[in-house]
């Protein structure tokens, strides 16, 4: 009972402090009071039902689709060896397209309806459940499999007694982080071109410059993505009864140790890529004029004209991006390290972090824009603060995986807390960061691409944006292209660097 | 029940640069109880992970009865005990035990008779995790036996057990097996264990694995902890300690 009440009372503090901050703020254009947000809520009861019942349905079809299509996809990898290396590279291709680009793509290809969303909602959550459910997969001891071998049993019957089993409170886990990100993917499916739900209205706000609004539909989209998120929690907690601590590994498997082979892997996956785009074109009998093949790509990008507009445009974008991908690694590190050196604060932050993880960022970036200017600042602290969360909960995470003896031996020669953080904390902390700078790279590109999209009228985004509505489909779909591309880059080369410093520091993560 | 023999003909493993078993050759006939002793790490499990088909042999062959290990597993003739219970945290006591016979796709007999001689009567719906360690162990031998396999090999099954259960399992397991004819390869680290338990003991040599020595066991009268103070007894004990010590 007093945890709650204690939860509730400073519930009740925050909201007083925060309708003070916005009295006394003299930039009215800029903060939103609860009871302004209040007073809004009242006056459009019907209108937010309305949208926000439409996002959520939306959101849901996303996220049954997208684990749906998750667990399929490890229980192929599981099931068939062979194919894991190539299908976790296209699943992560896929997974490195920024919503905001895929989103005019489906649009085009929908038309109208909601498709779009259902399917961005499930391309937002499919990765982190695949990641996770790969992991519940293989979370067997090998005498269970041996087992299963001694009374000849194959890989089906091992996944059916053994591993589905082992695998349901790391699939809990993926699905509880799924909820948020499958409403984030609706609503960037309604920001391009959707004609009802919380994006729209948010799009709507944002250009009528109506503050209360704009912090209304962020408040509503919170509200919603973490109950989501505490429900599926609930869920979970009753039905397996506990909670594992997951760092988003690459899935594992076998590298090839020979570089042509490497190369010739490479080779293959690219061809299937552009066989698998331009056959499922021709499949559906695609119109040429919005659904462009390989070529129609290639040749575009081969005229110096369009390849000089759209490198200028990504350059901006990169120029953006970089920054704030730091910056949210290095605050989100730098304060779960000096956060462990306070134990009692830790342990009130803890559930804060986790808490606003869940938030889908990207619905606040209206109101980040409107603070913090749509110059460099604004689109860096957008990109900084979707990294900031999950970066913070993950190396907080990482810390307390400091094995405890190795904490009493420090101990035990009266070492000081800087040096056991340094020596012995820090380096455990190792994986747990450079997963979640890999899996910041695609974030980092989704926040700078909507922001762009949405509030500050640059770069890539902005290009993107401008093509949908001229209909210059050649330039979307190569914007489309370039960007999966730059962003399988930036992944695989944060992912080479963590392989080499895992080598030393925690050899047994890397498979 | 049809009886199984083992051959081993030529057999060797390395791992990596490391050669684990040196080209060995025995057979085990039907429905005897083999215990195969040696220094710690000389290939002993590596040895019963072939007979049990869970790793290929490098060279040579083995054979169960006229089968592949692999052709006995699939038709749920084998059986085996690890040195760790590997029960299924999510499933009863009881349907740990029952999992053997769902495996090998046989009638599970009587599951809860079975848990009153491993002596885990009471606790039959409770999950491994509210067992100790030893209890965990004698229901992982459950589950190895409610299959009644024609080959059960028990790799240190015993080693967690406190002392008073493992000279109780000792006594009232080995007639369950021998009364269903099975042929069974148990690895132990207990001289006196391997002399109570079996008709025969193998001793190996360090890696890698060669035998050094075939001691039978040939002792009359009930196979409990009496018996091992009997003269013959400690003539064979003796015997198998002597071999050990010029392995």
């Amino acid at each position: 009972m007093m945890p709650t009440v204690r939860a509730i009372g400073w519930c009740l503090f925050l909201l007083a402090l925060w309708e003070a901050l916005a009295r006394i703020s003299p930039d009215t254009v800029l903060v939103s009071s609860p009871s302004a947000i209040a007073a809004y809520v009242a006056e459009n009861m019907g209108l937010l039902a309305r949208a926000t019942a439409e996002t959520s349905v939306n959101a849901m079809w996303g996220f049954v689709w997208g684990n749906l299509g998750a667990v399929l996809l490890g229980v192929t990898m599981i099931l068939v060896p062979r194919s894991q290396r190539t299908l976790s590279a296209l699943a992560l291709l896929v997974f490195c397209v920024p919503l905001i680009a895929s989103g005019p793509i489906l649009r085009v290809l929908f038309g109208t309806g909601t498709g779009p969303q259902v399917m961005l909602g499930a391309l937002a959550v499919y990765y982190t459940t695949l990641l996770t459910f790969l992991i519940g997969l293989r979370s067997v001891s090998q005498n269970w499999t041996d087992l299963m071998r001694i009374y000849g049993r194959g890989a089906l019957s091992t996944l059916i007694r053994v591993r589905a089993r082992a695998s349901l409170p790391y699939l809990f886990v993926g699905l509880q982080i799924s909820a948020p990100a499958a409403f984030l993917g609706a609503m960037i499916g309604e920001f391009t071109g959707a004609e009802r739900g919380l994006g729209v209205l948010t799009l709507r706000a944002m250009r009528g410059l109506d503050t209360d609004a704009t912090w209304t539909l962020a408040v509503v989209a919170a509200c919603v993505a973490m109950a989501a998120y505490s429900v599926i929690g609930w869920v979970g907690e009753r039905a397996v009864g506990y909670k594992p601590v997951i760092l988003l590994s690459a899935p594992a498997s076998s590298v090839p140790t020979a570089s042509w082979m490497r190369l010739a892997e490479l080779g293959f996956i690219a061809v299937l890529v552009l066989a698998l785009w331009q056959s499922s074109m021709d499949a559906f009998d695609l119109n040429r004029f919005f659904a462009k093949r390989p070529g129609d790509v290639w040749a575009f990008l081969m005229e110096p004209q369009n390849r000089d507009t759209l490198f200028s445009a990504l350059a901006e974008t990169l120029s953006f991006a970089a920054p704030g991908y730091i910056a949210g690694l290095a605050v989100g590190a730098g304060l779960a390290a000096l956060l462990v050196l306070s134990p009692s604060l830790s342990g009130a932050a803890m559930p804060v972090a986790v808490a606003l993880r869940a938030v889908p960022i990207i619905t606040t970036a209206p109101l980040l824009v409107l603070a913090f200017g749509r110059g460099l600042v604004g689109t860096m602290v957008v990109v900084a603060v979707m990294i900031f969360f999950p970066t913070f909960v993950a190396c907080q995470q990482g810390l307390r995986q400091t094995p405890g003896q190795i904490v009493d031996v420090f101990k035990s020669y009266g070492a000081g807390r800087w040096h056991l953080l340094r020596a012995a904390q820090v380096p455990a902390m190792l994986p747990a960061f450079f997963a979640s700078a890999r899996m910041a790279v695609p974030a980092a590109l989704l926040a700078v691409t909507t922001v762009e999209w949405l509030a500050t009228g640059k770069g890539i985004g902005l290009l993107m944006a401008m093509t949908a509505s001229t209909s210059d489909y050649n330039m979307l779909w190569s914007c489309v292209a370039v960007l999966a591309l730059v962003a399988t880059a930036a992944y695989g080369m944060v992912a080479m660097m963590e392989r080499a410093v895992l080598r030393i520091y925690a050899s047994e993560q890397v498979v | 029940m049809p009886s199984v023999d083992i051959h081993c003909v030529d057999v060797s493993k390395r791992f990596g640069a490391t050669e684990v078993v040196a080209p060995l050759s025995i057979t085990l006939e039907a429905g005897q109880t083999t215990a195969l002793v040696g220094p710690s790490g000389c290939g002993k499990s590596t040895l019963l992970r072939m007979i049990a088909g869970l790793e290929d042999p490098d060279t040579g062959e083995i054979r169960l009865g006229d089968e592949a290990p692999q052709a006995v597993a699939r038709r749920g003739g084998l059986a085996m005990a690890f040195q760790d219970p590997s029960l299924l945290p999510w499933r009863s006591v009881r349907a740990n035990i029952a999992l053997g016979a769902e495996l090998a796709r046989k009638p599970g007999g009587d599951v809860d008779a079975l848990i009153d001689l491993v002596g885990l009567g009471g606790f039959a719906d409770h999950r491994p995790a509210e067992l100790s360690g030893g209890m965990r162990q004698r229901a992982a031998i459950a589950r190895s036996l409610i299959s009644a396999p024609d080959v059960l090999l028990l790799d240190e099954p015993f080693g967690a057990v406190d002392a008073m259960t493992r000279r109780r399992l000792n006594a009232e397991l080995p007639p369950l097996w021998r009364s269903r004819g099975a042929t069974v390869v148990l690895i132990t680290h207990s001289v006196e264990e391997a002399v109570l338990l079996s008709d025969r003991v193998l001793v190996l040599s360090s890696r890698p694995a060669r035998v050094v020595a075939d001691i039978p066991v040939d002792l009359s009268g009930t196979r409990d902890a009496r018996l091992l103070e009997t003269p013959d007894a400690m003539a064979v004990s003796r015997q198998v300690f002597a071999a050990l010590e010029a392995a």
